[in-house]
C-alpha cells in the first residue's frame, strides 16, 4: 500500500497545487487555491477516494459562508475549504452521486446555490423556506 | 402499466416515520423515490445554543439506539481541541461499550429483520439474547439507553466487574454459534426471502460512498476501526467480515459475523483492560479555536463529527454530523428497483435505518 505521505502528494500534483498539505484536528487539510471544487472532485474520483460530507458553516460579521469537503482515502481524513461568493458554488453531484443529500441539505439550511442542478426538498416540509433551518437570520 | 405506491412515513416494519413513493409495474418495483426529515429537529443549531457538558447529553440523543457512538465522536473531537488524552482504562472501557452497543443494535436488527421475514420464532429469540446485553448495559451505566458513558478526557463510569461481562459475552457467542447463525445462514425461510433481494452492486456501493456493513455486504472492505483505529482497537485483533453477494443475506451475513467478531474484541478488551484513572485528572481545560473532525465505526458505519469551537467560549460555534445512515439511505434506491413489492419493507430494514440519526 502506498503510504499517506506519497498519496497526499500525489492529489496535490495532479491538482498542479504546490502548498503542502497541513495535519490538523484529525484530517489532512490542503488549501485548494484558484482550483474549483469540481476540478478538485474529479482528482478525488481518479485516487477512488470516498466522498464523505460537506460541513457549512455561516462566517462571522458579514464575511459569507464556508464549505468544508471531506473525502476518505485508505482510511486518511482528507478535507478541503471553499470559500463562497455570494453564497454560490458549482454541483458536484452529476460526478460524486453520494452528494446529493448533503447539497439538498446545505441548500435548504444555509440557503447555499449550488448551480447546475437542480433541487428537490429533503428535509423541508411544506411551506418551509431554504435557508430557515440552520442560517442565522438577522432581523 | 405503470403506478404509484406510496409507502409511510408510517413504516410498516420500523417505528419511525419516512416515506417512498414506489413506481410498480405489476408486483415490480420499477424505481422509488425517498422522502426524509420527518424526525428533523434541528439538533445541530440547537447544539451551538449549549456549553461543552449540556452539548453531549444533548448529541446523545441524536440516536436511541446508537447514541453511544455519538458522545463518543463528540467527546474525541472535543479532546482534539482540548489536546486531552484519555487516560489508557478508559479507552478499553470506550472500546468495551461501543462493542456492547454494536452487538444489541445487530441483535435487534436481526430480530426486526426476522419479524419482516415472517419468522416469528428468531424474533423472539433475538430479543431474548438482546434483553442480556441490555442487562450489561445497564449494569454498567444504569441506562439502558442513553448510557452518558463519554465525557471530555476520558468516561464516566468505571467497569468494576469485568468478569460479569466476559460470561455474558461466551454465553452469547454460544448462542449466536449454535443457534442464530445457523438459522439464519441454513433456514429455507431466511433463504427465500434474502437471496439475491435487494442488490447493491459493488460498482453502485463505490458510487453512493455507503459505509459500514451495506458496505462490506458489497465487497467493501471498509471500517474505521482498522483504518483508522481509535480508542484501543489498534491494540485488538480482530477481522473484518466481507460479503459479496450484495443482497440482504450478504448484509444479514456480515452482521452475523461482525457479532462474533465483537464477542472476540469484548473478550481481548475485558482481559487487557489496564488499572488506572478513567478520566484525565482535574476539571480544567481550555478550547482552542478552530475546527476538529473525527470518525468511529457505528454499529451501522463511519459516523463523523466536525465540530468547530472558538477560544473562550463555552459553546460550541458549529457542530456538523455525518450519520451512516444518511450515506447509505439513498442507495435504497438501487436496492429496490427491479425488486418484488413485496421484499420492499425487508429491503429497507436491511440496511438498518436509522431515520432519527438522518434527520437529527
Amino acid at each position: 500500500m502506498t503510504d499517506t505521505r506519497t498519496q497526499l502528494e500525489s492529489i496535490s500534483e495532479k491538482l498542479g497545487i504546490t502548498e503542502p498539505w497541513v495535519e490538523k484536528g484529525g484530517a489532512h487539510w490542503l488549501a485548494p487555491g484558484t482550483k474549483s471544487v469540481r476540478e478538485v472532485t474529479k482528482v478525488m474520483n481518479e485516487v477512488h477516494a470516498r466522498f464523505i460530507t460537506v460541513t457549512a458553516f455561516q462566517l462571522p460579521a458579514g464575511e459569507g459562508f464556508r464549505l468544508d469537503y471531506n473525502w476518505d482515502l485508505d482510511g486518511q481524513l482528507l478535507g478541503l475549504t471553499f470559500q463562497l461568493a455570494a453564497n454560490s458554488i458549482e454541483s458536484i453531484f452529476d460526478i460524486c452521486e453520494a452528494a446529493d443529500w448533503i447539497e439538498r441539505e446545505v441548500h435548504e439550511g444555509f440557503g447555499t446555490e449550488f448551480t447546475g442542478r437542480e433541487y428537490e426538498p429533503l428535509e423541508l416540509r411544506q411551506g418551509d423556506t431554504p435557508g430557515m433551518n440552520l442560517r442565522e437570520v438577522k432581523q | 402499466m405503470s403506478y404509484k405506491i406510496p409507502m409511510g412515513p408510517f413504516h410498516p416494519g420500523l417505528e419511525e416515520p419516512y416515506k417512498l413513493d414506489m413506481i410498480c409495474n405489476g408486483e415490480t418495483v420499477e424505481d422509488v423515490k425517498l422522502h426524509v426529515g420527518f424526525n428533523f429537529r434541528g439538533i445541530e443549531h440547537l447544539a451551538e445554543t449549549r456549553n461543552y457538558i449540556q452539548v453531549i447529553a444533548l448529541m446523545e440523543r441524536v440516536c436511541g439506539i446508537c447514541s453511544n457512538v455519538h458522545t463518543l465522536t463528540l467527546c474525541r473531537s472535543m479532546e482534539e481541541l482540548t489536546g486531552l488524552t484519555p487516560p489508557p482504562r478508559a479507552q478499553y472501557i470506550r472500546v468495551i461499550v461501543a462493542e456492547l452497543e454494536r452487538l444489541h443494535s445487530h441483535i435487534l436488527w436481526a430480530g426486526v429483520a426476522a419479524k419482516l421475514m415472517g419468522f416469528k420464532t428468531m424474533f423472539m429469540t433475538s430479543f431474548e439474547i438482546r434483553e442480556k446485553i441490555m442487562d450489561v448495559l445497564q449494569a454498567i451505566s444504569g441506562n439502558r439507553v442513553n448510557y452518558a458513558m463519554n465525557r471530555i478526557g476520558g468516561v464516566n463510569r468505571d467497569i468494576e466487574d469485568p468478569q460479569s461481562i466476559l460470561r455474558m459475552v461466551e454465553a452469547l457467542e454460544l448462542e449466536m454459534a449454535h443457534t442464530v447463525i445457523p438459522i439464519f445462514t441454513t433456514s429455507s425461510t431466511a433463504a427465500s426471502r434474502c437471496a439475491g433481494v435487494g442488490v447493491l452492486t459493488k460498482e453502485k456501493a463505490i458510487s453512493c460512498a455507503v459505509v459500514g456493513p451495506v458496505a462490506r455486504a458489497s465487497g467493501l472492505p471498509q471500517d474505521t476501526r482498522r483504518s483508522a483505529p481509535y480508542a484501543a482497537y489498534g491494540e485488538l485483533e480482530f477481522d473484518v467480515p466481507v460479503q459479496t453477494d450484495g443482497d440482504v443475506r450478504a448484509r444479514l451475513l456480515v452482521r452475523a459475523l461482525e457479532i462474533m467478531e465483537s464477542c472476540k474484541i469484548l473478550r481481548q478488551a475485558l482481559e487487557k483492560l489496564p488499572p488506572g484513572e478513567i478520566h484525565t485528572p482535574g476539571e480544567r481545560f481550555v478550547f482552542t479555536t478552530g475546527t476538529a473532525t473525527k470518525r468511529i465505526e457505528g454499529p451501522r458505519g463511519e459516523v463523523l463529527y466536525s465540530v468547530s469551537w472558538k477560544e473562550g467560549s463555552k459553546n460550541p460555534a458549529r457542530i456538523h454530523v455525518r450519520t451512516p445512515t444518511y450515506a447509505i439511505m439513498p442507495s435504497i434506491r438501487w436496492m429496490m428497483q427491479g425488486a418484488r413489492l413485496a421484499d420492499a419493507p425487508l429491503i429497507q430494514a436491511s440496511i438498518d435505518p436509522c431515520y432519527s440519526c438522518t434527520d437529527r
